[in-house]
């Protein structure tokens, strides 16, 4: 033991430690509350969110709710709802006797003797079901005998149980009443079946009470906008018992946890609240687009499949939006937030609430960007094209080993020991001989499938094999300087060339291209081919004058130039027809007569500006250029959007896009802009993709590079808005994590819709046909068809297309609109348009998907079955005839007869056509109610009222009707579907006078 | 000057220990060598005061006459440990209530970091990778490292310096200490921090860490530098170096440690294998400042090339 330490001043003995000690002690104590606070608080910020928002709502709802009682109130006070309300009392009061009987005996008597008869009844059931259970299972016969009589003397047990039962004058009394075991049995399951007829009685008699009350709830919700004042009331006590918590969506499938809704409580509320209703913050609106969210329950896909963040994070709006370096899906930005829908959506070119998100992939495919850039699902002809090549080619390898063993086995066969054997070897030669039949039937669809996908192959520019017909070679070093100057809304993108590139590859493009003489053409009337250019459809593609003067679409090329480059001779054959002599451009042929061509070519060669001047260009004849251009024509991917000698094999020259936006951040090459982009918080894809679309040489700046190593990629020139829908097309072009039953997987309508899309865009049918309703052509647009005479001259409307013709007819219209393999100078059905429905020289498989898609559209049955109707009887044919030809419809006054003298008036199709054409269900709806299908149309309206189940002419009748008890709409349906010509001239014939020879305008 | 670079470096939640170290560790080595030399001036009165010695041997300034020769662990030692458990757990809280865990994103297997950098106490290793290959750096220096550790106790035949603090009594051990835990070892880690960049290229403080950044760094071996080209040629020339650099080395580490009669008297003490083992793991630890230097500033790969090692 050591001494005991003598005192002193030893600091090591004596030192008083307690002031630090305390300091020390508090300090921990204080950040034990810190740390308590922060796990409260600090890392909750959601609690205030809640309490802020519990008080925002209650006050909103607090001031809606006598605005709503009232609006309520007066849905209340109308006469319908009264008329409703009264018929609901009523019926109450007629059948409340009844139901109060049948509740007494459900409930005094059926419901009070069963809850006596139930229990004692289980008990000896069961104790019988026990002992038969030892029956079954001993082995002793006696014992089994005296198991038996124990049954039985629990059977004739007896028992004395007090129940209720109504007496003669109907008033329940109670009494006492024996039972042996099979009585109990016998009145329970009597009991029970009287229960179960009491309560059918009693549902039958409430049914159409019901259905009234219903009827009048639903009136009440129609005719109010928002809540009921119950409803609101409801909602109140709700968020009075608001609980702090956090509100999270789990989809265990795919592990995903979205809190979002801890601070944006107001997302799924029952109402709409704006920002102004909820004191201005914006976090607790409810979801702009219910239609959305009706159609993905958040509670299977949860918020942030679509919306992209961090669901998990509760700690702050910057962590919970994912705005963190480290967090590889931050919240869509507002201007993107359609990105979310292309991970599942990936194979829809157009779909509904996604107008910027279809916008950026329209521009993606018709501006050409395929033609560098790889993107699954675009441009899949040359791909499709190659596999199906090489899956000939296996089978023609198949076919020969066949062909081989076939040989062997027969030679076998011949030289077989015994019969037997020989036969074996013939069976199987002639195995393979049916096999090969079946490989010929394959091969036979696989070429035909070759030849369809080597019309669908097309180009986004023009063919350069053609340029040394089509142009004046000083014009193409001018372009290719920058496209946008001579044409601004050109889809030829600005390559950034040096004059030396520009030469060589000029020189390359002039000296491949096919040299040869094309056949002097006469001059037409520019006059006339001005007016045929405006009426004929040239302006559903193209466009003419410049800036807002433009008129005509801008899906081809803006022609407000053309007379500056192009050779007439060449004009005529192009127009004339544009697949014979590139059939990789999708330019249709109008099947315009050689003078209408040579009329509208002379208008074209007009076009240009007085003062355009082009230097000479005589280098483009030097053969030096020529490698050095194919050089850089091979280095550029000209050959993406052009077809050129010597490129028809060239693949892409661009990275594939189809998972851009989950490309890590750190593969895209910021290059010296790096460090801007961090400090300027544009550092990530989206900053990457909307500069380096806005200029596509951005991320060179400051680079020092020879002419190889730069950025190729051109300037397109892209507005603002086309910005932000390409980003939000490649934002949304991610690898995505989601199990594949996630993804959109329409049934064959949706399947047939969205391959049908692909077609309606690269053919830009929507230039002159409205397809969705809502949208525009661009024919319609255009300053000419406003006037109220031409807009009857606008090409017809499609939608419902599918549900109009029948689908045979569709597909032959589609293969030659003029419907006639003679006389195709013309419109096929409505040849009073002055615009023409082109010939598309769409392949077969082509044209299935344009048929299905107008079916799907409008929701048809596949295959389509037409309707057998009813033949005329004779009197029924005559009362037709009268129809037709009364003074209150003279349907021949409008509609097309193919008589050349009555048909120059005609604004409407022939009714030979009907039969063949149309779908009989439509064309009664259309008869009925046209408005209602094309509003607009210069068919009247009105022509039938309804009567009772039937339609009936509106007009005045001739008196045989009278006593015709048929639906008269029906009628003119099932004539029309029957009309043969010789009817139809009977009919003219019939016409009054006065109304053939209307000239109508 | 990149002083966004520098601030981004230095409160990065990862760096946290290394910031601290680089405050912390100057200040306890003049702390403890202050009282190191207290304490050594109190030993030389003792020894010239044997009467002062007799009453106390406590070896520790201040030192009074009369003060306790020894004192008891409780409550005199534990109530200071309980104190310091206070203040410690006091700054883990504050740490951890003002800096979350460092997490980054989720691991991309097809995406390796730039740059990819140890947790901040394997960055010495790391940084060695530069200096030797991947077998030397990542497993033969290490082993020694920790065996080097181990066998301390075992070569350390001076019995001074037991519970107090003092330099006079221990110079070699503390040279050995710094240059070996403080030069190499912790210089290396605040190289591989603050230094090195993406790439693992040498950035100075304040020079911006761009990926884009190019050097031209054409790194010899010293055998190829004397147009050695065959493998027997090589492997003898670097064993040779190599050789002559460990007898160099061994000759300068027996000066120092002969250097006064102190440490004579303790390597007299010293069995053939102590001295031997001492001999060789510091050779061993010199090669690493010698690799820098031929590094770093002769842009040295290897000297001694081998078809189964490189040094």
């Amino acid at each position: 033991m050591p001494k005991k330490p003598p005192v002193g001043d030893d600091p090591v003995l004596n030192r008083s430690l307690g002031r630090i000690l305390l300091i020390s002690s508090l300090l921990m104590v204080a950040s034990l509350l810190w740390a308590l606070y922060d796990e409260t608080y600090g890392l909750r910020p959601w609690k205030d969110y809640q309490k802020h928002f519990a008080s925002l709502y209650s006050r909103h709802l607090r001031r809606i709710q006598p605005t709503q009682a009232r609006a309520e109130q007066a849905v209340l006070q109308s006469a319908e709802y009264r008329k409703l309300s009264d018929a609901v009392t009523k019926a109450e009061e007629s059948i409340a006797p009844r139901i109060s009987d049948l509740d007494r005996e459900t409930n005094q008597i059926v419901g009070s003797r069963l809850s006596v008869i139930t229990e004692p009844f289980a008990i000896t059931r069961s104790e019988i079901a026990a002992l038969i259970y030892q029956i079954e299972t001993s082995t002793n016969q006696s014992e089994k005998e005296a198991l038996q009589r124990q049954i039985d003397a629990i059977k004739a047990r007896e028992l004395t149980l007090r129940l209720a039962s109504a007496n003669g004058s109907g008033e329940v009394v109670e009494q006492e009443e024996r039972f042996n075991f099979d009585q109990l049995e016998a009145e329970f399951n009597r009991l029970q079946a009287r229960r179960a007829e009491l309560g059918a009685q009693r549902a039958e008699l409430v049914k159409s009470y019901n259905e009234l009350r219903g009827e009048r709830d639903t009136l009440l919700g129609d005719r109010l906008t928002g809540l009921t004042a119950s409803q609101v009331r409801g909602l109140r006590a709700r968020i009075r018992n608001f609980e702090l918590g956090i509100r999270q969506i789990h989809v265990a499938e795919v592990d995903l946890v979205d809190r979002c809704e801890s601070c944006h409580l107001g997302i799924r509320e029952p109402l709409v609240l704006t920002k102004a209703d909820m004191g201005g913050q914006e976090v607790f609106v409810s979801h702009p687009n219910p239609a959305l969210l009706a159609l993905h329950d958040p509670e299977r896909f949860g918020c942030s499949t679509c919306h992209n963040g961090n669901g998990r994070a509760t700690t702050s709006v910057r962590k919970g939006h994912g705005r963190h370096k480290y967090w590889l899906w931050p919240l869509y930005y507002k201007e993107n937030f359609e990105a979310g829908c292309h991970q599942c959506h990936a194979k829809d070119l157009v779909l509904d609430h996604a107008e910027v998100l279809n916008r950026g992939k329209e521009i993606y495919y018709v501006e050409g960007c395929a033609g560098c850039h790889r993107f699954e699902g675009f441009d899949t002809e040359a791909e499709a094209l190659s596999e199906v090549q090489s899956s000939i080619h296996a089978l023609a390898e198949d076919r020969k080993d066949m062909g081989k063993e076939i040989e062997q086995s027969v030679l076998a066969g011949d030289n077989a020991q015994d019969n037997a054997e020989a036969q074996r070897y013939y069976a199987r030669a002639d195995e393979l001989k049916q096999q090969i039949s079946n490989l010929d039937h394959e091969m036979e669809r696989l070429e035909v499938r070759s030849a369809d996908l080597q019309i669908e192959q097309k180009n986004v520019g023009p063919s350069l094999k053609e340029v040394r017909f089509k142009m004046r070679k000083e014009w193409i070093p001018v372009w290719l300087e920058n496209p946008h100057d001579y044409r601004p809304s050109t889809k030829m993108p600005a390559f950034r060339l040096d004059e030396g590139q520009r030469r060589a590859i000029s020189a390359f493009v002039w000296q491949t291209g096919i040299e040869g003489e094309l056949p002097s053409q006469p001059r037409g009337n520019a006059v006339r081919g001005k007016e045929l250019f405006e009426t004929r459809g040239c302006m559903g593609c193209h466009a003419v004058g410049e800036g807002d003067a433009a008129q005509g679409s801008s899906f081809a090329a803006n022609l407000s130039r053309v007379g500056e480059k192009v050779h007439y001779d060449y004009l005529v054959p192009w127009i004339h027809d544009p697949q014979e002599r590139q059939p990789l451009s999708v330019m249709p042929s109008l099947r315009l007569s050689l003078q209408e061509t040579r009329d509208i070519a002379s208008y074209l060669v007009t076009l240009k500006q007085a003062d355009a001047s082009y230097p000479e260009a005589d280098y483009l004849e030097d053969p030096a250029l020529k490698s050095e251009g194919f050089m850089w024509v091979k280095h550029f991917g000209c050959a993406g959007c052009h077809e050129i000698a010597g490129f028809e094999e060239e693949g892409r020259i661009g990275t594939e896009l189809t998972r851009e936006g989950s490309k890590p951040i750190e593969r895209l090459d910021f290059a010296l802009l790096t460090h801007e982009a961090k400090h300027d918080g544009w550092y990530n894809h989206k900053g990457f993709f909307e500069r380096k679309l806005k200029d596509p040489a951005i991320f060179d700046q400051g680079k020092i590079k020879t002419p190889l190593e730069k950025l190729r990629m051109p300037n397109f020139k892209l507005t603002d808005e086309e910005i932000a829908a390409l980003t939000t097309f490649l934002l949304g072009s991610v690898d995505s994590t989601l199990p594949e039953h996630f993804f959109y997987a329409p049934g064959d309508r949706g399947q047939d819709i969205r391959e049908g899309w692909w077609l309606v865009q690269r053919y830009n049918c929507m230039g002159c046909h409205q397809v969705r309703p809502g949208q525009q052509s661009d024919l319609s647009g255009m300053a000419r068809y406003q006037d109220p005479d031409w807009k009857e001259q606008l090409p017809p409307t499609l939608v419902g297309e599918g549900a109009r013709v029948d689908p045979d007819w569709l597909a032959r219209f589609l293969r030659n609109p003029a419907m006639d393999s003679e006389r195709t100078d013309r419109n096929g059905v409505r040849g009073y348009l002055h615009a023409r429905m082109p010939t598309f020289r769409f392949s077969d498989s082509q044209i299935q998907k344009i048929v299905r898609f107008f079916e799907a559209l409008a929701a048809q049955d596949r295959p389509y079955i037409p309707t057998r109707l009813e033949p005329l009887s004779n009197r029924e044919r005559e009362l037709a005839r009268q129809l037709f030809t009364s003074k209150a419809a003279p349907c021949l006054r409008c509609h097309a007869t193919g008589d050349p003298a009555h048909d120059r008036n005609a604004t409407a199709p022939n009714f030979l056509l009907v039969g063949e054409r149309l779908k009989p269900g439509w064309t009664e709806r259309w008869m009925v109610a046209p408005e209602m299908i094309a509003p607009g149309t210069a068919m009247p309206s009105g022509l039938f009222q309804r009567d009772g189940e039937r339609w009936v002419f509106a007009g005045s009748l001739p008196p045989a009707f009278r006593d015709y008890p048929k639906d008269h709409a029906e009628l003119l349906v099932r004539y029309m579907f029957q009309l043969t010509p010789q009817e139809q001239r009977r009919l003219m014939s019939r016409m009054p006078a006065a109304a053939t020879s209307v000239a109508s305008r | 000057m990149d002083w966004v670079q520098l601030w981004e470096i230095t409160t990065l939640p990862d760096n946290v220990p290394i910031v601290l170290l680089i405050l912390v560790i100057p200040f306890y080595t003049w702390y403890g060598l202050r009282q190191a030399f207290a304490n050594d001036r109190l030993i030389d009165r003792l020894e010239a005061d044997p009467e002062m010695a007799k009453t106390h041997h406590r070896k520790t300034q201040p030192w009074k006459p009369g003060w306790a020769r020894e004192v008891q662990v409780w409550p005199y030692l534990l109530r200071m440990e309980f104190l310091v458990a206070i203040i410690v757990t006091f700054i883990l809280m504050v740490w951890s209530i003002t800096l979350d865990a460092p997490l980054e994103e989720p691991a991309n297997p097809s995406l390796t970091m730039n740059p990819a950098k140890a947790p901040w106490y394997f960055l010495g290793l790391q940084e060695m990778l530069v200096y030797f290959d991947p077998w030397m750096a990542g497993v033969v220096l290490p082993t020694l490292i920790l065996v080097g550790l181990m066998v301390i106790p075992y070569m350390d035949t001076n019995p001074l310096g037991n519970g107090y603090y003092t330099y006079k009594q221990r110079k070699f051990a503390i040279w050995a200490f710094f240059f070996g835990f403080i030069v190499l070892w912790l210089s290396m880690v605040v190289i591989g921090t603050f230094i090195r960049g993406p790439g693992w290229i040498w950035f100075w403080p304040g020079q911006t860490w761009d990926h884009n950044k190019l050097i031209f760094e054409a790194n010899r071996d010293l055998p190829d530098m004397f147009g050695i080209t065959s493998m027997l040629g090589k492997s003898l020339f670097g064993a040779a170096v190599v050789g002559l650099f460990a007898v160099v080395t061994a000759l300068g580490v027996h000066k120092l440690f002969t250097w006064n009669a102190f440490n004579r008297k303790i390597y007299n003490r010293m069995s053939l294998i102590q001295y031997l083992l001492l001999q060789f793991f510091l050779v061993t630890m010199m090669l690493l400042p010698a690799k820098m230097v031929a590094r770093l500033l002769f842009r040295i790969k290897y000297v001694w090339v081998t078809p189964w090692f490189n040094i």
